[in-house]
């Protein structure tokens, strides 16, 4: 029975360090503001967009998952699209330094080009305060919030977990499913998906 | 170094292996290799066919159910008419924490059996083509996609021989197997807990428990907090963020320290014990 007791202390222990670090966002709730610097150096805040349907995009450009859907020009035409309708596009790169994908502002702006991307922003987050606000997991790991600032969709970014860009056409893509159905006031009907990808870089 | 791993990263993209048959592929993370427990293939028979995966240190692939971030091992068989390959019978999983984040799968030296299914029109004195596709993702801290074709060619014999070479790797894979018939449990859905209540009797011993759910969506990849309750052994997951609704049922692997892994069907109460009012 001690037995038992040590153990039931010991996995309590590590669920409370899972909730305490990682706060869950949840769908149909507030997503929570947050500010961080962008690749232009200047200061970027969710609530600055109130009114406007916007996609949060996690990135680490070292990501063979990221790569597999900058290269295949997947989340660039994504991008386009959605700016191009008015969606505010913010991309974060939670990496902490030192990290797989740890760039500075001339590297995010180099990546940018180099896949003809367009979001409408590029942010660092290197501490992971908004990857763990967030509960961000993945590179790709995608959320829509509409102009209430509520979240709407959470999740991979399609629906066949690969590294392969020949499964990008087989797959549903969740992020252009759900603001399409969030323009024309339809539900969104997947609202939440199992995010794939590697794991966020996050520092220790 | 960010230079080195694009390079590598495309190296390993590049389909290792196809070129020419081949049975064993190697990086620098993983090496693997289609093995067969058998050296001859029996008409009518089941044999087992493997993966061998040897990880370099602090490298790691992944079990069905990858965990927070990962993909699990794809195999595309490619057999004659009459042969059929199951899925992979996946041993039981370890767990790997990277900060917050938990992975499941494995290290070291791996054995993923698959049964293959022996035609019973194979021909005693033919070799059978056995080719896989197989597609992993290896990580350390950063990752790796792979790809290779490997192939075997193996004699139809009236009786199926044990080759040596892999008798150990075999018996390894068979004890890394979780044992026996699912526990039957029962699950319920408690605020942002998922309880799942288990029969005492089969790990009433167990030094340290864990437990993994085959299915994403429903658990979240922290370890479970462990209690007595009555009779039962409860386990208290957190849900997963990404729970969306209750499932009919939950399959576990329960991981013990020095024994043999177990499963359990955990069937859900709000769901599965309502019976449908008769028509």
């Amino acid at each position: 029975m001690r037995f038992y007791r040590s153990l039931l202390v010991a996995a309590f222990a590590s669920i409370v360090f899972a909730t305490q670090t990682f706060a869950a966002v949840t769908i149909g709730a507030p997503a929570p503001d947050f500010s961080l610097t962008d690749s232009n150096g200047r200061t970027q805040t969710l609530s600055q967009y109130k009114g406007k349907t916007i996609v949060l995009e996690w990135n680490n450009p070292g990501c063979p998952f990221v790569r597999k859907h900058y290269a295949s020009g997947n989340i660039p035409a994504q991008q386009t699209a959605a700016t191009a309708a008015g969606v505010v596009w913010l991309t974060i790169n939670s990496s902490a330094s030192g990290k797989q994908g740890d760039i500075d502002m001339a590297g995010a702006k180099a990546f940018v080009t180099q896949y003809h991307a367009a979001p409408s922003a590029y942010l660092f987050d290197r501490d992971g305060k908004v990857a763990r606000l967030y509960a961000a997991k993945t590179t790709p790991h995608m959320f829509v919030i509409d102009g209430t600032g509520t979240l709407r969709y959470m999740g991979g970014i399609d629906s066949i977990a690969s590294a392969d860009q020949e499964d990008i056409a087989k797959a549903t893509q969740y992020v252009p499913q759900a603001l399409a159905e969030l323009k024309s006031g339809k539900p969104v009907s997947v609202t939440t998906s199992q995010p794939y990808g590697c794991s966020v870089k996050y520092g220790p | 170094m960010r230079r080195l791993t694009i390079i590598l990263c495309m190296l390993a993209m590049t389909h290792i292996g196809g070129a020419h048959a081949t049975s064993s592929v190697k990086t620098d993370e993983l090496g693997v290799e289609l093995v067969s427990q058998s050296s001859t293939l029996a008409p009518g028979a089941t044999a087992w066919l493997g993966l061998h995966l040897k990880h370099a240190p602090h490298w790691h692939t992944y079990w069905i159910n990858p965990g927070d971030s990962g993909l699990p091992m794809k195999l595309n068989w490619s057999l004659p008419p009459g042969f059929i390959a199951d899925d992979i019978a996946w041993p039981a999983p370890k767990r790997f924490s990277v900060g917050e984040l938990a992975n499941f799968g494995y290290d070291g030296e791996v054995l993923l059996p698959v049964m293959l299914h022996v035609s019973p029109n194979a021909k005693p004195g033919t070799f059978v083509n056995i080719v896989v596709d197989a597609r992993w993702l290896v990580c350390h801290e950063e990752c790796i996609p792979g790809r290779a074709t490997l192939t075997l060619d193996l004699p139809v014999a009236t009786q199926a021989q044990v080759d040596q070479r892999w008798r150990v790797a075999f018996a390894a894979a068979r004890g890394a197997q979780p044992q026996g018939e699912p526990l039957k449990a029962s699950a319920r859905v408690s605020g942002s807990s998922i309880e799942i209540s288990l029969p005492h009797g089969e790990l009433r011993d167990a030094a340290r428990l864990d437990a993994f759910a085959v299915q994403g969506k429903v658990i979240a990849n922290t370890p479970p907090a462990v209690t007595l309750r009555n009779s039962n052994i409860m386990l208290i997951f957190v849900k997963s963020d990404y729970f969306t609704s209750i499932p009919d049922a939950l399959d576990l692997v329960i991981v013990r320290t020095r024994a043999p892994a177990l499963r359990a069907h955990a069937v859900f109460a709000e769901s599965g014990a309502i019976s449908k009012p008769p028509h």
